[in-house]
């Protein structure tokens, strides 16, 4: 495979070189308590709130959403945007409804796990000292930028994916007969097989720009952090029914995360150059 | 044959600031040059240009005859073995792992056995399975050798291969550097330790952002001031004490001392050491 460069150079692209160290960062990830404990944890804390508010609570107070007519109004509204919910009534309405506001929360795993992930990915060579002698190789920075994404990202998405199927699994068990199948549905797919990919890249790649400035894991965290603002407004604001986010919103919001991805990407090249990874990484 | 590794007029500036200057030098196949200069003096930033990790601002660089730019910098990379000044291993992995992740990223065909192969040459292989992290520090330089051997490069740089070992470990290492050597490969030895540079080397670069001198050790110790000799003489208080270009022109002295009816009692060639040649050289006697 042969990309243009700047200056209309042309380099040939070795998928081999971007396994292999994607392989060793796989590894070295595997052997880090550090890395990947912050993303267990957020798949159950990002689970907990939606079983605690649909099942837990209605249990402890003996009276289901039916009877106390809590979110009854706003899961009526919410048929209208949401298709799954059609044909839905009563308790079961007003859970798969619940279900759809928390999934939001999820979101949040793709983002957590990229920014673990890569921030040790990368700091974790600037602190062993490892980037000159790999730099030393025939790797080029392209190259070294997609390896240093790649790992971060397909274990984020592993670990977004059975987090839903967690989710989906869990309302099977708990929660009234048939709201597991009104969960599943295009609202889910597009949140999890496109916009979560999407925010998970620019999630990732933040945490790669942040990390080229930074020898503290946790201070690129705090920073890259940022990211989650956004969706827990979102969360907020449609669980006080400000909106509710339908699947027109989030393609909308995938697109936003095309561009925002673009030009991440752009900025992400600039900062992985050869030299500046040299002189200018501290 | 044109020596493998070629850099002519190297120049490098970092914004305005000038790291290196007007430098150039070659390194033949078997030969070892060694590369002196104070902190900050521009040897890493050489290192780096000649192991096509950077480009010069100007000049000309030549690695196993491929004229480095941008566009060949990946091939001419792939021919040079770098030794980096920290070993810069992957500390959870097995030194195994961490020379296969290389042996891949070079695009070795077998690359598990040219690693147990390089792990023999250092011999490490009967600590292939250990952690990169729990070695010591000698033995995580042995790794990073090996790490640079593993794509069998004709043109090694090693930055500091020594600095920071104990005595042990760092005759192992030199000896190592001495065996590349016989092994036909072109060596660049960025060192501080004047002692080894003058035991390694073939030839000396010093460089303090221009190179001030690119010679053999015996070459530079005579060129840079030259030598001398005191001959003492039979029945005379006084020494003769004398300048000479080169301790060779000592035994003609002598020789006309005694047709002359000179009766000697002892000549002592008095050669300036490569400290003082290096010190006077770079401005920085004591």
């Amino acid at each position: 495979m042969t990309l243009p460069l700047r200056s209309g150079q042309v380099a040939s692209f070795k998928w081999y070189r971007v396994l292999a160290l994607a392989r060793k960062d796989a590894r070295e990830l595997l052997r880090n308590p550090g890395a990947i404990a912050p993303p267990i944890v957020m798949v159950f804390g990002s689970l907990f709130p939606a079983f605690l508010v649909i099942v837990g609570v209605p249990m402890m107070v003996g009276e289901t959403f039916e009877e106390s007519g809590e979110f009854a109004e706003e899961a009526a509204r919410a048929a209208g945007m949401i298709p799954e919910l059609a044909g839905l009534s009563g308790n079961a309405l007003v859970q798969t409804f619940l279900f759809h506001q928390f999934s939001l929360l999820l979101l949040l795993v793709p983002i957590v796990a990229a920014m673990a992930l890569a921030t040790h990915a990368v700091i974790g060579e600037k602190q062993s000292k490892a980037l000159e002698p790999l730099l030393a190789t025939p790797i080029s920075t392209l190259e070294l930028l997609a390896a240093k994404t790649m790992t971060p990202f397909l274990f984020a998405l592993g670990l977004t994916w059975a987090a839903v199927m967690l989710y989906v699994l869990g309302a099977g068990m708990l929660a009234e007969p048939g709201v597991w199948r009104a969960i599943v549905g295009p609202r889910l797919l597009i949140m999890f097989g496109l916009l979560g990919p999407l925010v998970e890249l620019a999630a990732l790649q933040v945490s790669v720009i942040v990390s080229s400035r930074s020898n503290d894991p946790r201070s690129a965290q705090q920073l890259t952090g940022l990211l989650i603002l956004p969706i827990t407004a979102a969360f907020i604001a449609q669980l006080m029914g400000v909106f509710i986010v339908g699947p027109t919103v989030m393609l909308l919001a995938a697109v936003g995360c095309v561009v925002l991805n673009s030009l991440l990407l752009w900025l992400g090249v600039r900062v992985f150059q050869r030299e500046t990874i040299l002189t200018r990484w501290k | 044959m044109a020596a493998p590794l070629v850099a002519e007029r190297l120049t490098r500036l970092f914004d305005d600031r000038v790291a290196v200057r007007d430098v150039t030098l070659s390194v033949n196949a078997g030969e070892i040059v060694a590369l002196l200069g104070p902190n900050g003096a521009g040897k890493t930033t050489t290192m780096r240009m000649l192991a096509g990790l950077i480009l010069p601002t100007a000049g000309r660089i030549s690695i196993n005859h491929i004229e480095l730019s941008e566009a060949t910098a990946g091939m001419a990379r792939a021919t040079v073995g770098l030794l980096t000044e920290a070993p810069g291993l992957w500390e959870r992995l097995t030194v195994r792992l961490n020379l296969l992740t290389y042996a891949r990223l070079h695009g070795i065909a077998d690359p598990k056995s040219r690693v147990d192969a390089t792990l023999r040459t250092v011999e490490l292989i009967d600590r292939a399975d250990d952690l990169a992290g729990k070695l010591s520090k000698g033995l995580k330089q042995r790794v990073a050798i090996a790490r640079a051997l593993l794509h069998e490069p004709p043109v090694l740089l090693l930055d500091e291969p020594t600095a920071g070992l104990d005595p042990a470990s760092a005759r192992h290492m030199r000896d190592l550097v001495l065996a590349l050597r016989s092994e036909g490969r072109a060596v660049l030895v960025s060192t501080h330790n004047l002692a080894e540079a003058e035991e390694l080397a073939d030839r000396i670069a010093v460089l303090k952002t221009e190179l001030l001198a690119f010679d053999t050790p015996a070459a530079l110790r005579s060129g840079s001031g030259g030598s001398r000799v005191v001959i003492e003489l039979e029945g005379s208080k006084e020494r003769l004490d004398l300048a000479v270009k080169d301790v060779s022109e000592i035994p003609a002295i002598v020789a006309k001392l005694v047709a002359d009816g000179a009766r000697i009692m002892r000549v002592t060639p008095d050669q300036r050491s490569l400290e003082e040649v290096y010190l006077q050289l770079v401005g920085e006697q004591r």
